[in-house]
């Protein structure tokens, strides 16, 4: 959102390079580290995947430059998010 | 700096699509945009639907009541409902499955819902905090414009082979996903369709909702300011954000299973029908919140009003509808604790639904503590009002027998069931239902409603009311199971013949009673007492427009200078103090209370 | 009689404009709705692990990374898009637009091949007729998986792919509307809503990419 006189344009470009980056990363991750245990492999997965949200997020969404309030707002599911899917798991 | 200058000029120019011309016909009551005309709309569709739904569970009672009788009358109704016997029709099985599945699933979703958030949302939201009309009015009028071909698809579902739906209004699988256990088949897919439509629509609405509260309020109209009503749908519009995506994405996957032929849940291909349960109740139980939550701030609403005495406890009404809202989050698996699940998850969800009497009880209390030597007025939306409560109490009290596991298990599925959630949805929703319309009648159509012949009706209607539903306690503790087409097939249930034919007696005594309503409804909006802008002293802002408010509600910006409870101060010679009037010059004679401070920019706190 | 809206801060509460707190509090509901979709395979998933294939086994995954590539570089056009509209940038505005649109189209395109190349190989929803079978095996090898795997894969990604084909509708409109002149570095509104759309999408399938075809 800031532009102009007083802010640059955010890094578009850089996030972009590291978003590729990590898709190649994540698909050689996957693929060729097959001997990994699972739950290691699903951990380092997931943390690349939501660093990538994140930063979708952060700067394509403008969220790092909007106020506080609007992220409380945007957060707000996750928790329920989380909630459904770790305890349903626990039924089986 | 120039981020902001930017925004406001696109946030004016897509806000700024008021017409001052003469508005046509069509776009005034049809395809409105103007937020009363919307709720008025909501309101009349749901009150019908609400007759629907009335009407079906009179021919259930006639079932139960007169199991295996040919009813009077239901000849006219095809032989796929009514079986035709020389004595009469006699109803079917299947169709009795229908009714359960549609009364509850119409009365919860096409009466009860849109009567509170359609209605009182539409309605209050943006007068009470100062707007001139929803953030997106176009949005509202495609809210409603859903809704209705919603219910059309709901009701046509009678008319298709198989008859409607007949899984109950959860749907549980695998019963309903295929039609090979019901019967039914193209009406089950019309039930999904139907309601994944009207999520739609009222998803569409909570967002409109919710922006319009976050951004629109008047000038000092701080979130400790906002009136109980508009906290309340502002809580349950965002339980309806969130809840009802989770609905959709269920319906859809059950769609699947019915239409396709995936396998979600479909034990017989491995699919999971706990999941289903899950789901359904992760939406389920913040639906029920979403079906309480606004009955009881209008409750607040009238009581302090009616009592002439500021609301005991604002702060902690806002902070217990709050944290009912989010505790509604956590609960849900109180509803399944005789589908064999975990014991651990069985145990952590009854600590956590009982921790919601918690802040329900503080919301009890409060009432209590406002009505608490007070000047009470006992007009007709006051002793609505009043019912709510105590029937709330009894509702709620039922609630904890149920969240208990041990009891749970004697109890489910048990006509005590029918009779707990009865006593919130109807003695608690629906009174608050009337005690709004009656109270806001006024506002919406700048006439008084029938003042003797409400109260007529109330009383009916509490009385038979209450003869309905509490001995379906009893019939419950005795083991007579909810859904049920024919109880008296085991002997152990035959000796309850005589109590099931003395409710369906008060049934229809209770459903008869409603005609008196509906009579003073129509009447009142020609011919009752004309009324002026405030006819209850109300301190709240729609009672400072005129009745029914003009297009854009209010002709300059109102300014908040105070809370909305400020009733019978000392600082005022009248019993109340809108909360426009601006904070007298100097101490005022009330040293006791704190004078609030007046904040005109405060809508950004 | 005047309306009120000109007195009005139109930013009070939040601080962002009416237009973009609805898309924000709109996508929140989107965020449920694929919590419930994604939420279900991954509880599925855990309750019957021997229903679902290993990366690459049956899904395609070189493909995919392609296609996931495409949706990210169109995030990137978007944001162009937006870039280019704060500096009042017209024909950047479109020309950017428009090369968003071309790859969320081609997107959705080549998510339609893999679906036809998955069906051939009997990966399809429907629990009575799955069988599906590794990638470049022969007919009537073993089959992979349950119908809980078709199931899931193809209402997950078959959701997301009707989002970015709604996207691409609703962008066709914005750039409709940009050659209009609709849209000015004072007046943005419309293409910022769009972008929130865009990129929220593009991280769902950021997050499917990885839970569905990776995992």
């Amino acid at each position: 959102m800031e532009t102009g006189e007083e802010h640059k344009s955010p890094p578009y470009m850089i996030v972009f390079v590291v978003l590729a980056v990590l898709t190649v990363a994540e698909v050689l991750f996957a693929l060729l580290f097959t001997g990994l245990p699972k739950f290691w492999m699903g951990v380092g997965l997931i943390f690349m995947a939501v660093w990538k949200a994140v930063l979708v997020a952060m700067y394509y969404m403008h969220l790092r430059f909007e106020p506080k309030r609007l992220w409380i707002l945007a957060a707000s599911p996750i928790p329920l998010a989380i909630i459904l899917v770790v305890v349903v798991i626990r039924e089986f | 700096m120039s981020t902001t200058e930017k925004d406001i000029a696109s946030a004016v120019d897509a806000g700024g699509q008021h017409d001052h011309h003469e508005i046509p016909w069509i776009r005034k009551y049809v395809f409105a945009t103007d937020h009363k005309m919307i709720a008025k709309q909501f309101m009349f569709v749901s009150l019908f639907f609400l007759v629907v739904g009335g009407a079906l569970a009179g021919m259930m009672r006639f079932q139960l009541g007169f199991p295996g009788q040919p009813m009077p009358g239901a000849g006219i109704l095809p032989d796929a409902m009514m079986a035709p016997t020389p004595n009469g029709a006699i109803m079917l099985p299947e169709f009795y499955n229908s009714l359960v599945t549609m009364h509850g699933t119409i009365m919860i979703f096409f009466a009860i819902m849109p009567l509170l958030v359609g209605l009182f949302g539409n309605l209050l939201i943006p007068l009470q905090i100062g707007a001139e009309d929803m953030a997106f009015p176009r949005l509202n009028m495609a809210s409603f414009w859903l809704a209705v071909p919603a219910g059309m698809l709901m009701l046509a579902s009678f008319a298709v082979e198989g008859g409607a739906a007949g899984a109950g209004w959860t749907s549980y699988a695998p019963l309903s996903t295929s039609g090979e256990w019901t019967g039914v088949y193209l009406g089950q897919q019309l039930w999904l369709v139907s309601l994944t439509i009207l999520g739609f629509s009222s998803l569409i609405g909570a967002v409109n909702y919710i922006t319009t509260v976050i951004n629109l309020r008047a000038p000092g109209m701080t979130w400790f300011r906002i009136p109980l009503a508009t906290w309340s749908l502002f809580v349950t519009a965002v339980l309806i954000l969130l809840a009802i995506p989770i609905l959709a994405g269920a319906l859809i996957m059950l769609l699947f299973d019915q239409t396709i032929g995936t396998g979600f849940f479909r034990p017989e291909v491995g699919g999971e029908p706990l999941l289903w349960q899950h789901l359904f109740w992760f939406f389920g139980h913040p639906e029920v919140y979403i079906l309480i939550l606004p009955a009881m701030g209008i409750t607040s609403e009238v009581l302090s009003n009616r009592a002439r005495k500021p609301i005991f406890g604002y702060h902690s009404m806002v902070l217990a509808l709050i944290s009912i809202g989010f505790l509604g989050w956590i609960v849900w698996g109180h509803h399944m604790f005789q589908s064999g699940m975990n014991p651990l998850l069985g145990t952590s969800f009854m600590i956590s639904t009982m921790a919601i009497a918690v802040p329900s009880a503080i919301k009890t209390f409060n009432w209590l503590g406002t009505l608490w030597k007070a000047d009470i007025h006992f007009d007709v939306p006051m002793l609505h009002a009043l019912s709510f409560v105590s029937m709330f109490i009894i509702g709620g009290l039922s609630g904890i027998f149920m969240a208990s596991t041990p009891v749970d298990i004697y109890i489910h599925d048990t006509y005590f069931i029918v009779a707990h959630l009865h006593y919130v949805l109807f003695g608690g929703s629906l009174f608050a239902i009337f005690a709004g319309i009656t109270y806001w009648f006024p506002k919406m159509f700048g006439r008084m409603m029938n003042e003797p012949l409400g109260k007529v009706h109330f009383v009916l209607t509490f009385i038979f009311y209450n003869l309905v539903f509490f001995p379906m306690h009893n019939l419950g503790l005795q083991g007579m199971m909810r859904r049920i087409y024919d109880f008296t097939q085991y002997d152990f249930l035959q000796p309850l013949q005589p109590m099931n034919q003395f409710i369906t007696l008060f049934a229809f005594a209770l459903i008869t009673t409603q005609l008196l309503f509906v009579f003073n409804f129509f009447w009142s909006i020609f011919k009752g007492e004309k009324a002026g802008n405030n006819p209850w002293k109300s301190n709240t802002l729609e009672w400072t427009v005129p009745s029914p408010p003009p297009h854009g509600n209010f002709a300059e910006m109102p300014t908040v200078f105070r809370g909305p409870y400020e009733y019978s101060s000392p600082e005022s010679d009248d019993d109340f103090l809108p909360q426009t009037t601006p904070p007298r010059e100097g101490p005022g004679p009330s040293s006791g209370v704190p004078e609030p401070t007046p904040t005109p920019e405060g809508a950004e706190a | 009689m005047t309306t009120i809206t000109a007195d009005r801060a139109p930013m009070a509460g939040m601080k962002v404009y009416h237009l973009k707190l609805g898309m924000w509090v709109f996508l929140l509901s989107e965020v449920m709705f694929f919590t419930g979709l994604i939420g279900s395979y991954v509880i599925l998933r855990f309750a019957h692990p021997e229903a679902f294939g290993v990366p690459g086994e049956v899904l395609n995954v070189p493909l995919t990374a392609f296609n996931t590539f495409v949706l990210i570089c169109s995030s990137v056009t978007m944001v162009k898009a937006f870039a280019a509209i704060e500096q009042n940038d017209q024909e950047g505005l479109q020309k950017w637009l428009l090369a968003t649109i071309l790859l969320g189209a081609f997107f959705v395109g080549v998510q339609a091949w893999e679906y036809t190349l998955l069906a051939s190989e009997g990966f399809v929803p429907m629990a009575e007729s799955y069988h599906a079978i590794a990638r470049g095996a022969a007919e009537g090898s073993e089959v992979i998986g349950g119908p809980l795997y078709g199931a899931t894969f193809y209402t997950m990604t078959g959701f997301h792919g009707a989002h970015v084909s709604i996207g691409v509708f609703c962008l066709c409109f914005t750039l409709y509307r940009a050659r209009k002149g609709a849209y000015t570095a004072g007046n943005l509104g419309g293409v910022e809503i769009m972008g929130l759309y865009w990129h929220f999408v593009d991280l769902v399938w950021i997050l499917l990419f990885t839970i569905v075809y990776l995992i």
